[in-house]
């Protein structure tokens, strides 16, 4: 409870500093924040030409919504992955970055991570705003669904916090953990139903059925990653627009809170020797 | 307010002296193990006390374990024995200007240094006007650091440090900054702080600079305090041993 105290107290120290990596991150370009909307683009745009037209991949059409646009459904499942994906990835490398910092000042490190955690969050936000734009353009009436859906991006924001206050320490002491993390991510990217949808991973699990005379199939293993079940509750909110899987809900609820708990857990332990281990 | 500030109660300080260290996973698991090192003790079983409302001087040669010390009263390191207890608010200046975003303006840089010093928003606020007023760099607060000349850079951040306003000061070699008329105003402000009865730590090298503003003073020497109390014997002794002799 202490600690809980310590960091609410360096509160206004996290606001600058993530405002300092808001400020600082377009400073001289010409898009300015445009710029975080360009790489999500991007890969839709690549996504959508080669799993939309040429592999053909033809995910379920929103129920009850009724929208069947591959681009639209794609993003709704790419933002939430690509806020995770770079906060783990910033997070990750928070604590080395400011290492200057870590060595002459004392503060409450945790705010390096978390930081991190806000500034991705923020553009994250913005990128959401422009997909609800989208999302209403192409008919889907999605405004009952937004406090459910800003829940989930906490919810999703709790998880990826934690992951990078473990990462962040183990980078410290080991810094293969980021290069180790980036292919890592890339695995975890195709293990989720991102780019095809969780039906052809249906299919196939009923083609080998029980794993080694066990009931465990590969469905059941596959849906054990949390991201899987974020990604399903953005898209029931969003694309479906109806009320997320109540079981999706409470495992990316859990996981979320074991996540952030280890996380701080871990860093809290470990928070003393950083300046000395850096 | 009790007598005194600070109480360094017999701490002791370890480092390792890596022969090897494996900071990679590959090297680790080839190597079977983390690192081969040996134990290298940078303070051993300092213990003294800082009175309120001195200013109070760390004296010895290159690799005294006076920074050692530093780190550890500015909670940076932690000892591995004993315990450093203060009355009041502490903070530390090691360095000037310690995450400044160059792209950012000088305005936003006060408060992002500020509140990473541990000023609340409040608290710069107030401070502002004195700060940039400190600093001289008025006419320029409203650009980007990175265009500041080296000397207003640390103008700047010595100015936002300085304003902490903490019970206790804990202070490395930065009083040598800007130039003599900037200095001049530093030591103003740490006169302005002993009468406000506030406590001050200092680092230096500069003996006549100890002597003058430093009325208690601690000798370390390869980890262990040699000499402690009022400040011109103990600088006298330091001195005395730096000659050997030889020239007597």
């Amino acid at each position: 409870m202490r600690y809980l105290k310590e960091v609410l107290d360096s509160r206004e120290l996290l606001a600058n500093l993530t405002l300092r990596e808001i400020r600082g991150q377009y400073k001289r370009t010409i898009f300015g924040q445009l710029w975080s909307l360009v790489n999500p683009l991007a890969t839709m745009l690549v996504y959508t030409i080669v799993f939309a037209f040429i592999l053909r991949v033809a995910p379920p059409p929103g129920d009850p919504s009724g929208l069947d646009i591959f681009a639209v459904w794609l993003l709704c499942g790419l933002l939430p992955w690509a806020f995770f994906s770079n906060t783990v990835q910033q997070g990750m490398g928070s604590i080395i970055a400011n290492a200057g910092l870590v060595q002459k000042v004392y503060f409450s490190r945790i705010v390096l991570p978390l930081s991190k955690v806000g500034s991705v969050g923020y553009n994250w936000l913005f990128e959401m705003g422009v997909l609800v734009v989208v999302l209403v353009l192409c008919g889907s009436f999605v405004w009952p669904w937004l406090p459910g859906v800003l829940v989930m991006m906490v919810v999703l924001a709790m998880f990826a916090a934690g992951l990078a206050l473990m990462l962040a320490v183990a980078n410290v002491h080991f810094r293969d953990t980021q290069w180790f993390m980036s292919i890592v991510m890339q695995i975890w990217f195709y293990l989720t139903p991102i780019i095809y949808p969780l039906s052809l991973v249906e299919e196939q699990s009923e083609i080998y059925d029980g794993l080694l005379g066990t009931d465990i199939t590969i469905l059941d293993i596959y849906r054990l990653n949390p991201l899987e079940r974020f990604v399903a509750v953005f898209r029931q909110l969003l694309y479906d627009n109806r009320w997320p899987d109540f079981g999706d809900v409470l495992f990316c609820t859990v996981s979320a809170v074991v996540a952030l708990l280890i996380g701080v857990w871990v860093f809290r332990r470990n928070e003393r020797g950083l300046a000395e281990a850096l | 307010m009790s007598d005194i500030a600070v109480r360094v109660d017999h701490v002791s300080k370890k480092f390792r002296l890596y022969h090897e260290r494996n900071q990679s996973l590959k090297s680790t698991i080839m190597r079977g193990r983390r690192s081969v090192h040996e134990d290298f003790w940078a303070l051993k079983d300092v213990g003294f006390e800082v009175p309120t409302g001195s200013t109070f001087g760390l004296i010895g040669s290159n690799g005294s374990g006076k920074s050692t010390l530093l780190k550890c009263l500015a909670k940076i390191y932690y000892p591995e024995k004993g315990t450093i207890s203060y009355n009041g608010r502490i903070a530390a200046l090691l360095e000037v200007g310690s995450g400044f975003h160059p792209e950012l303006s000088g305005r936003e840089n006060v408060f992002l240094n500020g509140s990473i010093l541990g000023m609340s928003k409040k608290e710069i606020t107030r401070k502002f006007d004195e700060i940039v007023d400190f600093s001289g760099v008025e006419e320029f607060i409203d650009q980007p650091v990175k265009n500041y000349s080296s000397g207003m850079y640390v103008r700047l951040g010595f100015a936002v440090a300085i304003n902490v306003d903490p019970d206790v000061l804990v202070v490395d070699e930065v009083l040598s900054v800007g130039d003599a008329d900037f200095q001049e105003k530093c030591r103003q402000k740490f006169i302005d702080f002993k009468e406000a009865g506030k406590t001050v730590i200092l680092v230096s090298h500069a003996m006549n600079s100890v002597q003058e503003m430093c009325d208690h003073a601690a000798w370390l020497s390869h980890g262990d305090l040699v000499m402690m109390g009022e400040a011109e014997p103990t600088i006298n002794a330091y001195l005395s041993s730096l000659h050997g002799g030889a020239q007597h």
